[in-house]
């Protein structure tokens, strides 16, 4: 099976790396040393921590963390994560896009649990860089057909009743690199483009109707105070509906990365829709059509066609360990496989996992809350018996829609979408625990 | 924006206090945001180094063309033979057209139009400067007052009058100025277009200095930046160009966009009519318009159309197979043997890592 090639130079860790495998240099001869070496690479995995004579040393001498004192409570009045967690960041795909400014970087969900993405961690998209603006700077305008075009300060935002929400965010373009078969090896890079968050803000229909909406409205633009001034239409039913505008994100201020001082939240449809550092909605009865909901996010189809305003992201599941960054390390046994679903249409009512590339499922343990329009954390607990798996994860929504194989999105699409994909992923574990982005029959 | 002004607008005072001739001094807070518009090919401060530009410390005294390290061009070293010394007088001069100024020059930036721009930015590049002085201590001022302003101003609270909108009552009216300044949106009936013009002509002469930089001199795209010309009939190609001519169903977008957010990194800089000339000169790259001399104006803007707005419909996801059934999905012996793997992603090796420079297919955007 080994036709991997000799100049692995990928993140993927290998069985034998230990998490903490700092250097770059050594991880990749590792990892080199793994494609040649193959089917014999299994020593040091499936041994356990054989304890040394007369018994492991973390245990028999005083450790120094155990003899000295650590740090003071005001060592870092802002706590970050323990220095052992240095590999838990965003990354980007630098050939994605022309410049950084105007670019994306993908959340670690290789390295996270639960259905909350701790705020430094939620991956970044913006088109003209990181808005800087103080909150005592930024204004909110209501405009168009309202019977009275208001201003809003943050403090004016801050008065009025609010709510907390828990949901997810995801670009329409994660996964987009996928379409034409497995490349990112690393499920940070094919679906790290979403988060998910408690968002605390002021519904958005209480501020149109502070301003009062006219009876021939139909759409609302909503547009960011950044240097791209993003705008989108949004319909006015879903303005009214479950959109929010937000600023804070877990407990704490926006991150500036995130819209700071404040953003649109609009639940369960494309990311590039949250417009950030909201400074103005406008009333209207047609839509825009500005370049984001022309020129980029719409779907281009294997006709020369193209669908526009394809708003809602579609029930998706993916496993995030084992995965190629998160390789197993443990030989057979007791094996934790986890990952992560979602739907714009609401809760997810289940997911199956296969072990055989999608011959036979088992329904997978949802834990943790199940809130609508919000990631799922699902588990299927295995005793694996070290031979290899194509693990596949399948979700299915309240409303009963399942998610479909890549192959079903291709023939009805074909492989020049960009946007929303939401095909079952495969993952090829190997007897040595290492895992690869793999496509099947 | 000055301290006064912020003042104003913390204590919700509705007069404008008429501002200090702070233009004329140049604010170096100001000038460093200015500065940004430089900084893709100039480095200044500690440790500045050479990039498409020289480095800029201690740049005001120096005659131009003689930092060290450096390959100038001949006519910017002939201009410091000739004695063109950097001085506040000469930079404010040569960075309003900087080509205009030292005919010959390399440097391709269009230069600064705006009087108090160039003033800031050069009180900026003046702290780097021998004899300069600090240029922190107008903002850390003005913080505090700011602050003050903001605790004081709710002093009768039961007597503040409440506005008369709403069901909370809070904000307040916008002023026909302010609506007029952010909201600049086009939509393809024509609503919302300024009045102006622009020929085909003038938008060749703005999109070579302006635009052409990222986007090649005919659209072609340099790099990853976007390509805005050709690609029609490619749209049921392994590989698509989505351009302007071959994919943007409006032409509004067009206007809209480059009004909003073009130059990348300058935005709003662009008069009404050089909008209209870009736009202009964009629909001949695409052979859309033929003539030259075309001129594109607010009256004769919805007469165009482009040629793919047809192939654009409404989503239709829920019609594909897939969803249309939403059976219950086999769970046993679903697939007749044993699976194969068909791609891999390590066969590509694209993914990033340190040294990994190899590039894959797609794009986000």
């Amino acid at each position: 099976m080994s036709s991997v090639t000799g100049r692995n130079k990928t993140p993927v860790k290998t069985a034998q790396s230990t998490a903490t495998v700092a250097d770059p240099a050594r991880r990749r001869l590792l990892t080199a040393g793994l494609a040649a070496g193959a089917g014999a690479a299994l020593s040091g995995l499936a041994a356990r921590p054989a304890a040394a004579a007369g018994g492991d040393p973390l245990i028999t001498q005083v450790q120094d963390w155990n003899r000295y004192l650590g740090d003071g409570v005001d060592a870092k009045p802002y706590g970050t994560p323990s220095q052992f967690e240095a590999e838990v960041v965003r990354r980007d795909v630098p050939w994605l896009t022309a410049d950084p400014v105007s670019s994306v970087n993908f959340t670690p969900l290789h390295e996270l649990d639960g259905i909350i993405t701790p705020n430094g961690l939620c991956f970044e998209r913006h088109h003209g860089g990181t808005a800087e603006i103080s909150p005592a700077d930024h204004r909110l305008m209501i405009e168009g057909l309202v019977d009275k075009p208001l201003i809003f300060t943050m403090e004016d935002i801050k008065r009025f009743p609010r709510e907390n929400r828990v949901y997810f965010l995801e670009c329409a373009a994660n996964s987009g690199m996928e379409w034409r078969g497995a490349q990112l090896n690393g499920c940070q890079f094919t679906h790290g483009m979403v988060h998910c968050v408690v968002y605390t803000g002021v519904p958005l229909r209480t501020l149109l109707e502070e301003a009062g909406v006219k009876s021939n409205s139909k759409w609302l633009l909503a547009e960011g105070a950044d240097a791209s001034a993003m705008t989108r239409s949004i319909p006015m039913e879903k303005a009214l509906d479950d959109c929010m505008v937000a600023f804070k994100m877990n407990g704490e201020a926006l991150r500036p990365e995130q819209g700071y001082p404040l953003r649109l939240v609009v639940p369960g449809w494309e990311g590039n829709m949250w417009v950030k550092w909201l400074r103005r909605l406008e009333v209207g009865d047609e839509p825009w059509h500005h370049r984001e909901e022309t020129s980029k996010y719409t779907d281009l189809l294997a006709n020369g066609k193209a669908r526009r305003f394809t708003w809602v992201m579609d029930v998706k599941s993916v496993i995030t360990s084992p995965s190629p960054q998160a390789p197993v390390t443990h030989g057979r046994g007791p094996l934790v496989i986890s990952g992560l679903a979602w739907s714009g249409n609401g809760t997810i009512k289940r997911v199956d996992v296969s072990t055989d590339g999608g011959r036979n499922w088992k329904t997978a343990r949802i834990d943790g809350p199940s809130l609508s329009k919000a990631l799922h954390r699902f588990y299927l607990d295995i005793d694996w018996d070290g031979s290899e798996m194509l693990l596949q994860s399948r979700a299915i929504d309240e409303h009963g829609y399942v998610q479909p194989t890549k192959d079903a999105l291709r023939l009805a699409r074909g492989e020049n979408s960009i946007y929303h994909n939401n095909g079952i992923q495969t993952w090829y574990v190997q007897a040595n625990g290492t895992v690869e982005n793999v496509e099947v029959s | 924006m000055s301290k006064f002004l912020k003042l104003a607008t913390a204590a919700s005072l509705a007069l404008m206090i008429p501002v200090a001739s702070a233009a004329a001094e140049g604010d170096a807070g100001e000038g460093e945001k200015v500065f940004k518009k430089c900084a893709a090919c100039h480095a200044v401060g500690e440790g500045a180094k050479h990039k498409v530009g020289p480095e800029l410390n201690a740049l005001i005294g120096r005659p131009a063309g003689t930092v060290d390290g450096f390959k100038y061009s001949k006519a910017m070293v002939e201009a410091g033979e000739g004695g063109v010394v950097w001085s506040e007088e000469t930079l404010h001069d040569y960075l309003e057209k900087p080509r205009d100024y030292i005919k010959g020059n390399r440097m391709s930036f269009a230069g600064l139009k705006k009087e108090d721009e160039r003033a800031d930015v050069i009180a900026y590049l003046k702290t780097f400067s021998a004899g300069a002085q600090p240029a922190a201590a107008a903002p850390a001022e003005a913080a505090p007052a700011q602050q003050a302003a903001v605790v004081a101003a709710p002093a009768d609270a039961k007597n503040a009058p409440l506005p008369d909108h709403g069901v909370f009552h809070l904000g307040r009216e916008a002023t026909p100025e302010e609506i007029a300044a952010w909201n600049i949106d086009v939509r393809p009936d024509g609503t919302g277009l300024p009045e102006g013009r622009g020929t085909v002509a003038e938008g060749e002469t703005i999109f070579a200095e302006q635009c052409a930089v990222c986007h090649g001199d005919f659209g072609e795209g340099r790099d990853r930046w976007p390509v805005l010309a050709g690609g029609q009939d490619t749209l049921k190609a392994d590989r698509p160009v989505k351009t302007i001519g071959s994919y943007w169903p409006y032409l509004s977008t067009v206007y809209d966009y480059v009004r909003r957010a073009m130059p990348f990194g300058d935005a709003r800089s662009l008069s009404d009519d050089d909008v209209y000339a870009i736009t202009a000169y964009l629909l001949y790259l695409n052979d859309i318009v033929t003539d030259e001399d075309f001129e594109l104006s607010k009256e004769n803007f919805t007469s165009v159309r482009l040629p793919n707005e047809e192939n654009f419909f409404m989503d239709d996801r829920e019609e594909e197979a897939h969803y249309a059934a939403k059976t219950e999905p086999c769970m046993t012996d679903c697939k007749p043997g044993p699976v194969k793997i068909t791609k891999r992603a390590a066969v590509l090796d694209v993914t990033p890592d340190a040294d990994n420079e190899d590039q894959g297919v797609g794009a986000v955007d």
